[in-house]
């Protein structure tokens, strides 16, 4: 296998119902990776694009629709999926185009346009139960998440509040972010406890919002980063994992398949101690529970413990172990695939020291990246290295 | 155990559907470009700097040079174009001969690099079109909605 190494990234506004296509703010990613890499179409070898269901969009086979605006026309080019795991996923994808040695520039695009599906993009979830088992219950997504958060907060005696800081550290983090939806520099638990109960215990601010957005990263293999930096950010370990689709003969308290992906990727990068190894973290959080159920699924601290070192502080961005410096989904916005911004290009940033004002402390080393999606199933996983 | 079904009741089951709803935004240079179409029986395109290419319709960027398009770029072309291929529908889509038949083609537009897809609206049903030089014919302008069916159809160009 060759080694990878990203060279850019880009990453347009996340907003509700923006003016631009997908095809339109794809090229607006792309152009920003391209300009940060320093090259142009012409130089791309492959494109690989991700982008979530085509509910969403509206577009059957949406990835043929936006080639265009991906810089692939031309190009050999695929698009692929796995629901809110794309945005991890994609770039996996990408990865292993240049590992295997089969091109040496490659651009991952990923797009979602979830404004298109109206009144609101929780209609397209509507279709993704089991026909026969689920659908006859008219099931809602926010009534599972519920039920996991609740699962969580019994086996381990969390309080509420201790959930609600995730929430409020995250959408503090987005500030300094120039995509962000939701920062709020002044948001408190308290907000999050008293914004409005939609399925308890998952209430307004427990989540984050759908979103209109692209994001594009760009790889070069080994033999030709010399061209591009000298102090290249290197794609260390990857992993991917898949549980049952009977989601209720799940745990829903440890997320394992979190654990499958992450060991896959950590083997790779060589990481023996997580907690110790890796210096910081993007978690997915569409949820505020969620990012702790995926620091323990990502082996960073012990089941049941992501909370406390959440109210310890640990988690900040200035903490020993920073959660989401780049404000994750619930601070920037949750544009299903395009969060690849958050929690690849952000690691990225961090590692090459472009963050700005997101900049974590201290020089960090290793960062991991990590998305979940299909219905609460699908988890994938990134490790970066400088 | 695998047996065909011919009435798609009679095994038992469960009906469902799959509403849903969509708002498709005409997008940065579609806003322009059916905002113009609105007022004007003329069409918008835009042109590559590096390529020189005249994309239509107009578009914010080349997709084979990546080039952003600015201000500059745009340009005004006549509703106008040459019909590079046809065909005859007799068929509706549910499987029905239509009433009358339809004839769509691929249009060039005039003075662009891009096509069209349109119908043509004619009495002379077996003519052979290709090449034929045709017109848009639009929507009295208080009637236009900013869509594509602001454009009733193409007429050979006398």
């Amino acid at each position: 296998m060759k080694d990878v190494a990203v060279i850019g990234a880009g990453m347009t506004l996340f907003r509700r119902r923006l003016k631009e296509t997908g095809k339109e703010l794809s090229f607006l990613a792309a152009k920003m990776a391209l300009e940060e890499a320093g090259i142009q179409k012409s130089d791309l070898d492959m494109v690989v694009m991700g982008s979530a269901p085509d509910a969403f969009d509206g577009i059957h086979m949406k990835g043929e629709n936006l080639i265009d605006g991906a810089a692939a026309a031309g190009k050999p080019y695929v698009r692929v999926f796995n629901g809110g795991g794309t945005g991890v996923f994609a770039p996996i994808a990408g990865w292993w185009h240049v590992a295997s040695g089969v091109a040496d520039i490659v651009m991952v695009v990923c797009e979602e346009k979830m404004g298109s599906c109206y009144p609101h993009p929780q209609t397209a979830f509507r279709h993704i139960w089991d026909p026969i088992i689920d659908r006859p219950l008219n099931p809602n997504l926010i009534w599972l998440f519920a039920m996991e958060m609740n699962r969580y907060m019994t086996v381990y005696n969390i309080k509420k509040e201790d959930i609600a800081r995730v929430a409020v550290k995250n959408k503090r983090n987005a500030v300094g972010h120039p995509c962000a939806q939701l920062a709020d520099p002044n948001i408190t638990i308290d907000d999050v406890l008293n914004s409005e109960v939609m399925a308890w215990p998952v209430q307004r601010l427990d989540v984050s919002p759908p979103s209109d957005g692209a994001s594009a990263l760009i790889y070069c293999s080994k033999d030709k980063v010399h061209q591009f930096t000298d102090d290249p950010i290197w794609v260390d370990g990857v992993g991917w994992g898949i549980d049952s689709t009977m989601w209720t003969n799940r745990d829903l308290c440890f997320p394992r398949y979190v654990a499958t992906a992450a060991k896959m990727a950590y083997k790779m990068a060589g990481i023996t101690n997580p907690p110790k190894d890796i210096d910081f973290a993007e978690p997915y959080d569409p949820f505020d529970y969620k990012e702790l159920h995926h620091m323990e699924g990502l082996l960073l601290c012990k089941k049941g413990e992501a909370p406390i070192l959440t109210r310890e502080g640990v988690t900040q961005r200035d903490g020993d172990l920073p959660i989401c410096p780049s404000g994750g989904l619930l601070g920037v916005g949750n544009p299903i695939a395009a969060t690849m911004g958050q929690k690849v290009c952000e690691v990225y940033w961090q590692l090459a020291g472009k963050a700005g004002k997101r900049q974590i402390p201290g020089d960090p080393r290793v960062g991991v990246g990590q998305a979940w999606g299909d219905i609460m199933q699908m988890a994938t996983v990134i490790v970066l290295r400088r | 155990m695998l047996e065909k079904q011919t009435d798609p009741t009679s095994p038992m089951h469960w009906r469902g559907d799959m509403q849903a709803d969509y708002m498709y935004t005409n997008g940065v240079a579609g806003d322009r470009f059916f905002r113009h179409l609105m007022e004007k029986d003329t069409f918008l395109a835009t042109k590559c700097k590096k390529c020189g290419k005249v994309l239509f319709p107009a578009r914010l960027y080349c997709e084979d040079c990546f080039q952003e398009i600015s201000e500059s770029d745009w340009l005004e072309v006549p509703a106008t174009g040459t019909v590079r291929v046809f065909t005859v529908a007799t068929i509706n889509a549910h499987g029905k001969k239509m009433e009358e038949p339809k004839i769509i083609a691929l249009i060039d537009i005039d003075k662009t690099d891009g096509a069209l897809l349109g119908i043509i609206k004619t009495k002379d049903l077996k003519r052979d079109f290709c090449g034929v030089k045709v017109k848009a014919v639009f929507k009295p302008k208080e009637k236009r909605e900013g869509t594509l069916k602001d454009i009733l159809y193409f007429e050979e160009k006398i």
